[in-house]
């Protein structure tokens, strides 16, 4: 049930600058892919390049995408992100789907490091009507009052005891006194 | 010089999505003993080197700009963009460098001197319009304070490092300093003026610079000196009773934790109250609440309108970008315009 066994990194939301808030920055600076032109490992990125990489450069103008042809050196991608962080990935023996999947993964990321999300949801502004405090909600009287008081030392839901009650019943069921009974 | 040493460790540190792997066992204290020395080397030379993004194989510094103007939807004429790029300093040292070489240089490069100062301009302008357009009733000391963090060297080199602006900056001085940051992007709002309009740059103050208000405690950044005084003013200018501070509640008088709530009354009608731990300060802030509701900065205030939420509003903010709000010295109630939005 503890966290504390993992060494992942803990943290709360957020986002650099403020993304999204005004307009939406993707943060996806540049990605530079390398790969070997013959071997087999990089055959996977061969053909995600021959075939969807335009697609994707398309779709993704605010990012670079450099190719760097390596021989006989395994593939990987490096992503950098506008905040300064890196990502490398190997992609040895990767598929076509395998890639791209993977590279759209990377366009979703900002460049703040995978960590584990203490809360889901963040704000700044946590109270509008003010945090609670002993004086919230408190009668102003009894600034003034001399304590034990007849109203403010009993509870304040305590309803009418069983006494009380039958006192109340008896008066209602009460027979006028005929003597009493102004004359009409 | 297209290197340097950074004091910071973290600069070059890679991110690796890790696979599982089987390695010998002396790949891990081999690792690590190269590890410890690259340490000692360091700290001997004052931070790990670092070099500028250009100095890579893989740069391509027309595929940069293009991804830039994408990367933040605007449209830049190609030349204005790259003169709010270009630094003096550049400029310099790379004509006394073709002329130590023997080369006659005939290099057009603008520099961004003058679009720096422009940017500067418009963008205060813009960011002036925002503040009064959405805090109506605030007087124009507060609309300074706010204004003159937004545009502070620090939040404006923040906002520049966080589009991208590091890697293409042509300038002589790496790492980078703040002045550097905070003239290329005032230069390249003025290069968005030119390109788009003042309509799109106006956006784009909005979007980045205003923005980094979210979160911030106006209170904080602006406080009137005497607060008492100041209420007591402009009671009295609007016609009132004088402020009458009453002690509503306290606790603990004996004791470290002191604390007491001074209310503020004008002719018996409660305005505020404040909390403090004496006497003097709980007045004090009582003064400042009271102060706050007028100027509509509560902690409950409304939250700010940023984005598409601005949409209604612009012609009111560029309307008010050359009038400022009412001074403290002459603010009441019924100067103030009730809020737009």
């Amino acid at each position: 049930m503890s966290n504390s066994h993992l060494f992942l990194p803990s943290g709360f939301l957020r986002t650099p600058l403020q993304n999204g808030l005004g307009r939406y920055i993707p943060q996806l600076q540049r990605i530079t892919l390398k790969f070997c032109k013959n071997h087999g490992g990089s055959r996977g990125v061969r053909d995600f390049i021959e075939s969807d990489l335009m697609e994707f450069a398309k779709t993704n103008p605010g990012t670079v995408v450099y190719l760097k042809p390596r021989r006989h050196r395994s593939p990987c991608m490096v992503a950098e992100y506008l905040n300064g962080e890196r990502e490398y990935l190997s992609c040895h023996e990767f598929s076509r789907d395998e890639v791209h999947k993977w590279l759209s993964y990377m366009c979703t990321r900002s460049g703040i490091p995978v960590m584990r999300f203490r809360k889901y949801q963040h704000t700044d502004y946590p109270t509008v009507q003010g945090v609670w405090n002993p004086f919230t909600h408190q009668a102003p009287e009894i600034n003034v009052a001399e304590f034990p008081h007849g109203v403010l030392s009993k509870p304040i839901d305590h309803g009418q005891t069983a006494t009380e009650q039958l006192i109340e019943i008896f008066k209602k069921t009460q027979i006028e006194d005929p003597v009493n009974k102004p004359s009409n | 010089m297209r290197n340097g040493r950074v004091g910071t460790s973290l600069s070059g540190a890679v991110n690796v999505i890790s696979k599982r792997n089987f390695k010998a066992h002396w790949v891990a204290p081999t690792l690590r003993e190269l590890q410890r020395r690259k340490v000692i080397e360091e700290d001997r030379n004052g931070g790990p080197k670092i070099f500028h993004r250009s100095t890579f194989l893989e740069w391509n510094y027309d595929a940069e700009i293009f991804a830039f103007s994408n990367r933040l939807g605007e449209k830049f004429n190609d030349s204005s963009l790259r003169a709010a790029l270009t630094h003096k300093s550049y400029i310099e040292r790379e004509t006394a460098r073709l002329s130590d070489i023997g080369v006659e240089s005939n290099l057009q490069f603008h520099d961004n001197e003058a679009l720096a100062k422009k940017g500067g301009e418009i963008m205060s302008k813009f960011i002036n319009g925002y503040l009064r357009a959405v805090f109506t009733q605030v007087p124009e000391e507060l609309i300074r304070a706010m204004h003159d963090f937004l545009t502070s060297n620090a939040t404006l080199e923040t906002v520049a490092k966080h589009i991208g602006l590091g890697d293409l900056m042509l300038c002589a001085d790496f790492p980078c300093k703040t002045e550097t940051y905070v003239k290329s992007f005032k230069a390249v709002v003025a290069a968005l003026a030119e390109s788009s309009g003042e309509e799109r740059a106006r956006i784009f103050v909005q979007d980045l610079v205003v923005t980094q208000l979210y979160g911030q405690d106006v209170n904080e950044l602006w406080n009137p000196v005497d607060p008492v005084g100041n209420l007591t003013a402009i009671l009295k200018r609007e016609g009132k009773a004088e402020p009458e501070f009453r002690l509503i509640r306290q606790a603990g008088s004996n004791s470290i934790l002191a604390v007491y709530y001074v209310g503020v009354y004008s002719d018996k009608n409660f305005i505020s109250e404040g909390a403090g731990e004496s006497l003097e300060v709980a007045k004090e802030m009582a003064a400042r609440e009271a102060l706050k509701k007028l100027f509509h900065t509560e902690d409950s205030m409304r939250a700010l309108p940023f984005g598409r939420q601005l949409k209604n509003i612009q012609s009111r903010i560029a309307q008010l970008e050359n009038q400022p709000n009412v001074p403290l010295s002459e603010w009441i109630s019924q100067k103030v315009m009730s809020a737009v939005h």
